[in-house]
């Protein structure tokens, strides 16, 4: 996927989903145009039903919108088909969601080789692999276990490997320390901070989390799917944080 | 076979459910192979009745009617006949049951031996039944139901004709599934004669033996020839297929099992189905996930029908086992009690074992069709929307 540092990785010009819903019509985004920069770590952030996830959606190609473009990495996600945008998911994007959602029967391992099987790789080099994922995420000890035996946090971890086994420029989380407890969210946060910092990851996150202020490089604020720019924008950063007890996106007390 | 991890994974999720719908699958893989044994079984075990240079002559408007008695020194001067017999029905039974228990005819007792060579009878007991004009010779069978031994004295009253005939067994045919009873014509002759009546000059049928089988068709035609535009003209078989027209309403019952056997089938289609697509419902959240990495549709439906043909397969060849085992079992049994010998005939064949497993793939790859279908074709954001 093209992107160096400094152009954006991802373009998203006048994109509005709308949804049919037995006879109404949702309005999920309205005219959102946004650039993210490869090598960024970014959080859309709002209440809910404000089109944070639709718009993860469309930046992960889950998802095609009603209109405007979403360009990822040169890439015209409007254009593909069905079938070519999982081509295209499976080769550039890392995805992890907030319930972990790997697959019970299958070890560690095997869970976060799954994406391998989609590549040419031989089982050797999948395996070789999947085990490299496994370090980068702490869970090089745990690689035989079942998800059944690992705590919420080990789990979400694994799922993290799962995303950033195939190497993709782009990692993409939804919600990924909804599920956790303040320890384990921390700790996610910051591998994903890692991911940005140490692999140069571009990493797209939904959180309702206001921790996540202090790991991000920007945070794009949705309401009722309207991106909050200026202003407006700047209130709805502080009242999260004011809401979650007054911390700055540093880390220090927003207020003394 | 990159997959294949996945598929046996998804397998052995709930092992319970997979096991019963595995057994389902190879108990009805099992049936219908026990069933697809049956005309080939039927086949050998005619070859094993019969030989292919014997000829069954009787009237061609049908079994009851006879034939004149004169008939048989025509057809023993056609070319290639070795010999021939007269056999006619004498419908015995014993006073007591009131009712025919086993097959009774009145023979020539002077052509058994030339007509049923591979009889294997006792030359000395051949000798009795042709010398004593009341002699009877009697099928192994019936000899062991009714614990009768050589010098034994029977009376048979017809139902067929006013007699009843005092007979002493001088001669068992030596095969355990023999039923049959042959007693002298001669004999039923006589006693009819002493009533003042004409005698027997008719046959019920007749039974030829060729010198070679390669003259059994030319000596069936001049046979027919001969009695052409007579009062009974006749219609020749080979004994092959006098037997199975015998064995016609056994393919009927054949048949309806079949149907019966589709039927069943039929039904453990829709139990795999409804299995799979249990299984498909209760991973939607996973299939949603694997669509959103990067799974096509067409993976998707390849794997979960994979995992559908594999389990049906897999369940399906154990059936096939399962048959040879039993069809083993029976001819076990079968060696000991030769009186159960037609079902050490059902021979699992290489077609058998083909079409069963075929059958296994064919229920899964139809069970786990329209699931399949039905999970892959969903659009990821539709399922993930589902599911989370």
């Amino acid at each position: 996927m093209a992107g160096d540092g400094r152009a954006p990785l991802i373009q998203i010009r006048n994109v509005s989903r709308r949804y049919k819903r037995d006879v109404d019509e949702i309005h999920a985004l309205e005219a959102v145009t946004l650039d993210i920069p490869a090598g960024h770590f970014v959080a859309f952030m709002g209440p809910s039903g404000s089109g944070k996830s639709t718009l993860l959606n469309l930046v992960s190609g889950i998802d095609r919108p009603s209109a405007g473009q979403v360009v990822v990495g040169g890439a015209q996600l409007n254009d593909l088909s069905e079938d070519e945008l999982a081509h295209w998911r499976a080769r550039h994007v890392g995805l992890i969601f907030q319930f972990f959602n790997l697959i019970p029967v299958l070890s560690a391992r095997d869970n976060v080789g799954l994406p391998l099987l989609l590549t040419d790789l031989d089982k050797a080099e999948r395996r070789r692999r999947a085990e490299t994922a496994l370090r980068v995420v702490g869970l090089a000890e745990r690689s035989e276990h079942f998800p059944r035996a690992l705590s919420g946090g080990e789990q979400q971890r694994v799922a993290i490997a799962r995303a950033i086994v195939t190497d993709p420029d782009l990692i993409v989380a939804d919600e990924p320390t909804g599920d956790l407890d303040a320890r384990n969210a921390e700790d996610i946060l910051s591998l994903l901070r890692q991911l940005k910092d140490e692999f140069g990851k571009t990493v797209v996150m939904v959180t309702h989390d206001p921790r996540a202020l202090r790991f991000v490089d920007d945070a794009f604020h949705l309401d009722k799917g309207i991106l909050l720019e200026g202003e407006a924008a700047r209130r709805a950063g502080e009242a999260i944080l004011l809401a979650a007890g007054g911390h700055s996106t540093t880390g220090a007390p927003l207020r003394q | 076979m990159k997959y294949l991890g996945l598929i046996r994974a998804n397998l052995g999720r709930n092992k319970l459910r997979t096991a019963l719908t595995g057994g389902a699958i190879m108990l009805a893989v099992a049936l219908v192979c026990m069933l697809l044994t049956m005309p080939a079984g039927m086949d050998a075990m005619l070859a094993s009745m019969t030989t292919n240079t014997r000829i069954s002559v009787h009237n061609k408007a049908g079994l009851v009617y006879s034939l004149p008695y004169a008939f048989t020194r025509k057809v023993r001067q056609v070319d290639g006949v070795a010999a021939a017999m007269s056999m006619t029905w004498f419908g015995g039974a014993f006073e007591e049951d009131g009712r025919i228990t086993f097959p009774n005819f009145v023979v020539e007792p002077e052509h058994v031996g030339e007509v049923y060579p591979d009889y294997h009878i006792d030359p000395q007991q051949l000798a009795d039944f042709q010398h004593y004009r009341d002699g009877a010779m009697v099928g192994r069978q019936t000899m062991k139901k009714y614990g009768w031994k050589i010098g034994d004295r029977i009376t048979l009253r017809s139902t067929v004709w006013p007699v009843s005939l005092d007979a002493r067994i001088v001669a068992e045919i030596p095969n355990e599934r023999q039923q049959i009873l042959w007693l002298n014509r001669e004999y039923l002759d006589q006693a009819l004669q002493a009533q003042g009546r004409p005698g027997l000059g008719i046959a019920g049928m007749m039974w030829v033996r060729a010198t070679d089988p390669n003259q059994v068709n030319a000596i069936m035609r001049t046979i027919d020839d001969l009695s052409r535009n007579s009062e009974a003209e006749t219609a020749c078989e080979t004994e092959k297929s006098f037997f199975s027209s015998f064995f016609g309403s056994l393919q009927g019952i054949l048949a309806i099992v079949l149907i019966v056997t589709g039927l069943v089938t039929l039904c453990i289609i829709f139990i795999a189905a409804n299995t799979a697509s249990m299984a498909v419902r209760e991973r939607s959240g996973e299939l949603a996930v694997l669509k959103a990495i990067g799974f096509t549709r067409r993976t998707i439906f390849a794997t979960l029908l994979a995992e559908a043909a594999l389990l049906s397969t897999v369940a399906g060849l154990l059936g096939v086992g399962l048959t040879l085992g039993l069809t083993a079992l029976l001819r076990a049994v079968a060696t000991h009690n030769e009186a159960l010998g037609p079902l050490g005939s059902f021979i699992v064949t290489a077609p058998v074992i083909v079409q069963g497993a075929f059958l296994s793939l064919f229920v899964g790859m139809l069970a786990g069709l329209v699931p399949s279908w039905g999970a892959a074709r969903r659009p990821v954001v539709q399922t993930l929307h589902e599911v989370f």
